[in-house]
């Protein structure tokens, strides 16, 4: 039987004012605002160690010896892990490109200052860390590679040297005829960018309690799981376990973006059990580990890129080299990271050719891992700079540039060159909603204002596409092993029609237990206070992916549209079975199954569900007595790769423009956000809070990566970040309130029509500050073309352009 | 290792006495010898906020705090907000939960007890007033944005004379 999912709320089987499309209180947050919910640091199990790692001190050095006799014998150790223990119990992780994993410690040599080289599990954490200081590690340093400059250089010295090169990937894409665009254009608009490396920094660190049972050799491991299913097959992978023996149990999450991190954390900690007899081990990262090691380091990127352009702005061609700083291996899957702009290449724009050419470098810097967007964040900055670049040269006004060359509301669904299919939107609509909601022109005649007085303001009109709802089939061109993305549940109704939703994934922060209560809720015809969502371990879920890719609040909501579609076919037998009707006179609205032309006969699911639990006798035959649905959703329609990665890969997009108005300190180079204006549509807005609460959030994290954030390393490879005073992390002070609002064109072909929406604001806000900061120092001839825009880089920028007007104009450009 | 010292506190009206190494944290204390998990740890270094608590009614960054410090001293953490037998939320929790002034939650404790702090002592504070005394706890999620709102919403209904 196919399953037919609603594509409108309005297909919701309810007459009653819906939850869905309303901000309704989250049903997370009692238990948050309580600081009752189980965040994994306030899980206890029964005989619990505690877990501490020595990390290494050298970004690249052999690892001569390793004694850790007088750690065994301090008080309360129970159990010390090493590299040789790793060695005869391990594999190392899954990556991609694939063979560039490290085992969860190091054998034989350490490639990053952090990496970690030894472990203690102890009765108490204090313990563990006073006995890691009686390890003795003998050392012999190698040469690091520092940058992909030196990295790729002839006789390097080798990260990997099993590989051979340090030269992870290198592959070459070629969407429409480059050549000839370039060719005939008038202009061609080249610059390099610079993104240094920022990352997720969650409040909440990776955490992990791991049991290993001896005796069935089953390990159990809780945790801040972002993607409990993956997270689990990967262990099995490393710790050579059968995948059925593995269960993850995700804990709710002090927020993630990505960069979580976890395998390292989890297979030492499971080992640290295995030696311990089984007893379960605790390892929290602490914040010094998480900013040296953990999974937040994100998008170390140089590029090349270039446009071609007609006389009249009209954008034919986009040239993009990358190169990426990928760290001590691809842990972190950077092929996807890299990979991820084919969904989106050439963003709200008819551009007919692009090329992509990438590269993906190993260094001794940490391994870099996913954050918000994966991908998108940085190639945006590159694509929307080039915009304004091009507007400058052609003294074109920047938001005229765009909607020159806007792809059209009646060319959707549109297929951009390197393969995806936009579902639909209508981005002029967005501009012209947002420019205004900002008072362009009041924007304009400040600026010109303000420089009358020689101040240095500046704007941006920046607009981005957000891939929304992933799918593994746009990576397998770049060596993906496929994990798949389904995600499954379970809707079962109790004895008294009491809902509850099964799922495969815990809190993260997005607000998913809501939606899913609010769809379940006006699906079923129930208060949203009699529906209870509950998270299975992951032996026993239904097949899940959880957060990622922009795709979970879509994904649930289809999966739960699904069961209940099932539900509706079962309950409608049951129900003409004992009215004595036929099954086709018979409807399902506002929680009856009832007759279509007599309402007031039916019976409630209520009813039904009772039966079906307490009277076989009643039951019609071959039905069990069974009120609960599982379905499993995909993104439908999706197809293979061509041989230049072409296909539809993320289902839904969503898109939005931001204004942004800035000042820059002539003195010290500071940054100062003075408004800034969003209008976004990403479909059907399911919960329009969580919605906000997405975009909000990902102006902040935009924020940080735009103007504050930076893992900065020394050229000896040395991390100079080690704590939030080194890595600055936007305040209430920094990000600015924002004005919004919003279109909605539905997704055609997503459940209720709503589009993924969790990380576009990442994606446009990075871009936006930098175009306002460039529009900013337009009449000094300057521009800044790396990120963060931190003061002293500005203030260099200024005093060039200072000097330089001292000795007359240059009008060059850095 | 090193010797315990004796300790007298009174945590959410309760008086504790202990016996702790001078090197524990306040933090530690609270989670995991009093049981009391709300407080959370996001830095442990004193620039997240995100494990303040109330001594003697003024903020403190229980990461930075030894228990020892907290001797013959009173603390309150988010423990204390919620009316104990009814469950009912305080209308700073409240204000948070109706003005989706938390995503992951993670943060929200330190957050809420800022607040409470604010609040008591400037019941009508200026939204450049909330800025400068939230200035010193990080949140990753929200962008800020709702964490303002929900704090203006909890001060509008904690006013004297505002209906309950």
């Amino acid at each position: 039987m196919a399953i037919e999912i609603p594509t409108l709320p309005e297909q919701l089987p309810n007459d009653a004012p819906r939850h869905v499309g309303k901000a309704v209180n989250r049903v997370e947050d009692p238990a948050l605002v309580s600081g009752t919910v189980e965040f994994i640091d306030n899980c206890v199990l029964p005989g619990m160690l505690h877990c501490a790692i020595l990390r290494s001190p050298h970004p690249h050095a052999r690892i001569v010896s390793v004694d850790t006799s007088a750690a065994l014998a301090a008080d309360g150790v129970v159990a010390v892990l090493t590299g040789e223990d790793v060695r005869r119990w391990c594999d190392p992780v899954f990556t991609a490109p694939e063979g560039w994993g490290n085992y969860c410690m190091a054998v034989d040599k350490v490639r990053f200052v952090g990496e970690p080289v030894a472990a203690v599990a102890a009765s108490s954490r204090y313990l563990a860390e006073d006995a890691l200081e009686l390890i003795e590690v003998e050392y012999e340093l190698l040469t690091p590679v520092a940058t992909p400059e030196q990295a790729m250089a002839s006789g390097a010295p080798l990260v990997f040297e099993e590989r051979g090169t340090n030269v992870m990937l290198a592959r070459k894409y070629e969407w429409g005829e480059v050549d000839r665009v370039f060719a005939e254009a008038d202009h061609v608009v080249s610059r390099r960018f610079r993104w240094n490396r920022v990352g997720a920094n969650p409040t909440e660190t990776f955490g992990c309690i791991c049991q290993w049972d001896l005796a069935d050799g089953t390990l159990t491991c809780r945790g801040s799981y972002q993607t409990p299913r993956f997270m689990g097959i990967g262990r099995a992978g490393s710790l050579r376990l059968p995948a059925n023996r593995v269960r993850i149990i995700a804990q709710p999450m002090g927020g993630g973006f990505g960069g979580k991190g976890g395998p390292r954390g989890t297979d030492i900690a499971a080992l640290l059990s295995r030696k311990a007899g089984g007893r379960p081990v605790k390892y929290i990262e602490d914040r010094m580990e998480y900013l040296l090691a953990g999974g937040g380091q994100s998008w170390d990127r140089y590029y090349d890129a270039a446009l071609a352009v007609k006389a009249d702005g009209t954008v034919t061609g986009f040239r993009v080299r990358l190169v990426d700083n990928q760290g001590a291996g691809a842990e972190g899957y950077g092929t996807i990271s890299a990979a991820k702009p084919l969904a989106a290449f050439t963003g709200n724009y008819r551009i007919e050719a692009a090329a992509y050419d990438l590269t993906l470098v190993a260094t001794n810097r940490a391994p870099s891992y996913p954050y918000r967007g994966y991908g998108p964040p940085p190639h945006n900055l590159v694509l929307e700079s080039l915009m304004d670049c091009t507007a400058r040269e052609l003294q074109i006004d920047p938001a005229e540039l765009r909607r020159r060359n806007y792809i059209r509301p009646e060319q959707f669904p549109y297929t951009v060159p390197s393969g995806n299919e936009y579902d639909s939107g209508n981005y002029g609509q967005v501009l012209e909603r947002v420019l205004a909601l900002a008072d362009y022109p009041a924007l304009r005649a400040r600026q010109a204002a303000a420089r009358a007085e020689g101040r240095l303001l500046g704007i941006s009109v920046v607009n981005t596409v957000e891939p929304g709802v992933f799918d593994w089939n746009a990576y397998a061109t770049v060596g993906v092993p496929g994990i798949g993305v389904p995600e499954g549940v379970k809707v079962a109704l109790d004895v008294f029609g009491n809902v509850t939703v099964a799922v495969g994934f815990n809190l993260q922060g997005q607000g998913q237990f809501t939606v899913a209560a609010q769809v379940v809720a006006d699906y079923l015809g129930v208060d949203m206070a009699q529906v209870r969502i509950s998270t299975a371990a992951s032996d026993v879920a239904m097949p899940h992916f959880g957060q990622g890719g922009s795709r979970l609040g879509v994904a649930v909501t289809g999966a739960i549209l699904g069961a209940c579609e099932k539900l509706k076919a079962i309950f409608t037998t049951v129900a003409a079975h004992v009215l004595q009707l036929p099954a086709d006179d018979l409807v399902l609205r506002n929680g009856r199954i009832q007759r279509r032309d007599a309402p007031a006969h039916g019976m409630s699911l209520a009813e039904i569900a009772g039966l079906m639990l307490t009277r076989s006798d009643l039951l019609p035959a071959g039905v069990e007595p069974c009120p609960e649905a599982t379905y499993v959703w995909t993104a439908p329609n999706r197809n293979a790769p061509d041989d230049q990665g072409r296909c539809r890969s993320y289902l839904t997009a969503a898109y939005a423009t931001h204004v942004a108005l800035v000042e820059i300190d002539r003195d010290t180079g500071r940054v100062d956000i003075l408004d800034y204006s969003i209008v976004d549509d990403c479909g059907t807005r399911l919960n329009p809070a969580n919605v906000e609460g997405q975009l909000q959030g990902g102006v902040a994290q935009g924020v940080g990566a735009a103007l504050y954030e930076e893992y900065v390393y020394d050229a000896q490879c040395q991390p100079l970040v080690s704590t939030f005073v080194d890595y600055l992390m936007p305040t209430i002070h920094e990000v600015p309130m924002t004005r919004k609002d919003h279109f909605v064109t539905p997704s055609p072909v997503a459940p209720l029509g709503a589009k993924g929406c969790g990380e576009g604001a990442m994606h446009t806000t990075p871009a936006a500050i930098l175009c306002a900061i460039n529009d900013a120092l337009a009449p000094l001839g300057k521009e800044l073309l790396e990120t963060p825009a931190s003061p002293h880089r500005v203030w260099k920028l200024l005093q060039e352009a200072g000097s330089a007007i001292a000795n007359g104009p240059t009008g060059t450009r850095t | 290792m090193s010797s315990k010292q004796r300790i007298e506190v009174r945590v959410n009206g309760i008086r504790h006495v202990r016996e702790v190494e001078p090197r524990l944290t306040l933090a530690d204390f609270l989670r995991h010898d009093l049981g009391l998990g709300g407080t959370h740890v996001g830095c442990e270094h004193g620039i997240c906020g995100a494990c303040t608590v109330l001594i003697d009614d003024r903020s403190a960054r229980a990461c930075l705090t030894l228990a020892v410090q907290a001797d013959g001293h009173e603390v309150a953490t988010v423990e204390s907000l919620r009316a104990p037998e009814s469950g009912a939320l305080h209308p700073i929790q409240q204000a948070f939960v109706d003005a989706h002034g938390l995503q992951c939650g993670f943060c929200t404790p330190g957050f809420m007890m800022t607040t409470l702090e604010l609040l008591r002592g400037n019941p009508d504070p200026t939204e450049e007033q909330i800025k400068e005394a939230l200035g010193g706890n990080l949140c990753r999620c929200t962008g800020y944005q709702s964490i303002l709102e929900s704090v203006k919403l909890a001060a509008q209904r904690m006013k004297p004379g505002a209906p309950a």
